[in-house]
């Protein structure tokens, strides 16, 4: 585990420098720089294809990035499986298409990782499982599948997942854009309590209700580079930048 | 009548009426043909051959047969023959076929390759030929006083020889059978729902059984030791012949040899089938998790390609099931052969092939109603419509 010598601020959730990425000759993510601390919500939007959902999968090495470095909770994201896997414990992921394992119950789901990663005794990760699943609100379905369950309560259980491995930062890519707008607001409230909590969190989401209202920064992403970073309310009001503002209207005025 | 010929409902009645009808007259009058050609032939025709001694050998049996045993026991020796060498294919077969279908998924070049040539090669050459080509290599090894040994097993144009526990046949079939409960039923009660309400029950029972089919299957190799002898026979060469362990037959081996090469590599087109099925989405959530790779695999690649691949491995087995009546190719006494010579030397032609067509009919049945119950069984709950 190689800290980084520049940053031994444990204040620091993740760093990254410098980063590039590549698909083939496709330029996905240009010089990205970008500094989270503790406890911060961070908002990340901008047009399909600019990079945000690429941005946020090479911070859990879903994507692996070619060069620049990425620092995450003090351990130095590189080839080293050790530091993937310390990582990863620690930071929890919450996709678009939620991702539940079909052929276990939703109690499974929860208690899965823990067991094998955490290798906690399964009263406890149950235990813990009921927990967070009341959090989400959802203790009631823990014997039920996923196929059973409609797609905000999938939603639910997937964040529900994600925290059973008790992570010091989450990630959330697009999680409400594959769902019926009726249950928007359902997954919405529940990042919303996990925010309040004091949560380390950077979202990837279109919902510019949510920025407003939980965002410490955002983060307006455009061919691969990071255009503009600002406070919600400058975000939303003042922006200079007419790429930004372009986007704005777009989605905003609709 | 005429409004009645109009409602829908009647009219699919009757015709459904007048199909049967047909058909069930088509059967009939067929078989009364048969009947009468048969008597002008001077054969009786009827089930009464089935009682009569046979009056020739076997040459292969897992149960104790002479000629004068009765027609029904050599059908029974021919199904178990049957039986016997589907068990060994197809239980090879699956291996060879998770083995290439592995490698064919596999993010190493030169596995890929392998398992490509692999399935090209041994897909694409007639099942038939290639047992002739193995019993053709196994008889051409070797005589048994020049066969090379290794661990206890010897490969020579007499067939394989392996070392056995010196135990009596029925003592050895039910410990095989103890040992497959040993297995089956911890599985069962960790799955049953009988238990869900006492699930602290589940762990001590599962221990219990299993401990309890273990014990039970060494105990019945025990009683079934044959006296003065050593606990194992382990071929060993006396004179010009191989004396001692098991003789496998080369047209048996040649046979099991070719399924699982043949059968293999289809199998490993499903179980590449079945582990592209699974979706990205649910790997990347196990990596996310922290899973190590070999977690990812057994707790959601393998279960979840299992499920995608079960309805078409049943299908598959069904064939290889059918595959078996090769054996009268290269001389294996199958089902087939016996029913084939019992043509020879009684005569009752459609008799036979009639109890052999049951016969394979109930065999492949079974089979396909098995797999569905599993399938059933551990199907995903709820709609799939996304994975």
């Amino acid at each position: 585990m190689a800290t980084l010598a520049q940053s031994p601020n444990p204040d620091i959730a993740l760093r990254i420098e410098g980063m590039n990425k590549y698909f083939g000759n496709f330029h996905a993510l240009r010089n990205i720089e970008l500094t989270v601390t503790r406890g911060e919500k961070i908002v990340v939007c901008g047009p399909s294809g600019s990079g945000k959902s690429t941005m946020i999968r090479c911070i859990n090495r879903l994507e692996e990035h070619n060069s620049g470095r990425i620092v995450v909770l003090g351990t130095e994201l590189n080839d080293d499986v050790g530091n993937i896997d310390e990582i990863r414990r620690e930071v929890g992921m919450v996709f678009q298409h939620f991702n539940l394992f079909p052929h276990m119950s939703v109690l499974e789901n929860c208690v899965l990782a823990p067991m094998l990663v955490r290798k906690l005794p399964r009263p406890q990760a149950e235990e813990m499982a009921l927990r967070f699943l009341e959090k989400v609100r959802i203790p009631e379905q823990a014997s039920k599948y996923p196929g059973q369950l409609s797609g905000g309560q999938q939603q639910r259980v997937a964040i529900a997942r994600a925290l059973c491995m008790q992570p010091q930062m989450m990630l959330f890519d697009e999680p409400t854009s594959a769902l019926d707008p009726e249950m928007i607001s359902e997954v919405l409230d529940v990042m919303v309590t996990l925010a309040a909590d004091g949560m380390t969190m950077i979202c990837v989401t279109h919902e510019m209700g949510f920025a407003r209202r939980v965002a410490d920064r955002v983060i307006f992403m455009d061919r691969g580079e990071i255009i503009e970073e600002a406070p919600p309310e400058t975000f939303f009001t003042a922006s200079r930048n007419e790429r930004t503002r372009q986007f704005l209207s777009q989605i905003l005025n609709h | 009548m005429g409004s009645l010929l109009r409602n829908q409902k009647a009219r699919n009645a009757l015709l459904q009426a007048v199909f049967v009808g047909a058909l069930g007259s088509l059967v009939i009058a067929g078989a009364l043909i048969a009947r009468q050609n048969m008597a002008a032939q001077g054969i009786t025709s009827g089930f009464d051959f089935l009682f009569k001694p046979t009056g020739w050998e076997v040459t292969f049996s897992l149960l104790p047969a002479k000629p004068t045993d009765p027609y029904w026991w050599y059908f029974l020796i021919g199904i178990i023959n049957t039986l016997f060498l589907g068990a060994f294919g197809l239980v090879t077969a699956t291996l060879v076929g998770t083995v290439v279908g592995l490698a064919r998924t596999s993010s190493n070049d030169l596995a890929r390759l392998l398992g490509r040539s692999y399935v090209d090669v041994f897909r694409n050459i007639p099942l038939i030929l290639q047992v002739f080509f193995w019993n053709a290599l196994i008889t051409n090894l070797p005589p048994p006083r020049e066969a090379h040994e290794a661990w206890g097993f010897a490969l020579t144009s007499r067939g394989l020889y392996v070392p056995i526990l010196n135990v009596h046949g029925l003592a050895f079939a039910g410990a095989t059978l103890a040992l497959l409960a040993a297995i089956v039923l911890p599985i069962w009660l960790g799955r049953t729902t009988r238990l869900d309400s006492r699930p602290e029950q589940r762990r001590p029972a599962q221990l219990g059984t299993a401990v309890l089919a273990l014990a039970g299957a060494v105990l019945i190799l025990f009683l079934g030791r044959l006296p003065d002898t050593s606990l194992m026979s382990v071929p060993a060469l006396r004179g010009l012949n191989l004396q001692g362990g098991l003789r496998v037959p080369p047209e048996f081996t040649a046979l099991v040899v070719a399924i699982a090469v043949y059968g293999g590599s289809y199998i490993a087109e499903i179980v590449r089938g079945g582990f592209k099925a699974v979706g990205k989405g649910q790997v990347e959530a196990a990596n996310s998790l922290g899973l190590t790779p070999w977690q990812v695999f057994s707790c959601v690649r393998l279960p979840l390609a299992l499920r995608a691949m079960l309805p078409i491995l049943a299908n598959q087995y069904v064939w290889l099931m059918k595959a078996t009546t090769l054996g009268i190719a290269v001389g294996f006494a199958d089902f087939f052969m016996i029913v084939a010579l019992t043509i020879n030397h009684s005569g009752q032609t459609l008799e036979a092939i009639g109890i052999l067509m049951a016969g394979f009919l109930i065999i492949n049945l079974s089979l396909a109603a098995l797999f569905n119950r599993i399938n059933k069984a551990i199907a995903l709950k709820g709609s799939q419509l996304r994975g």
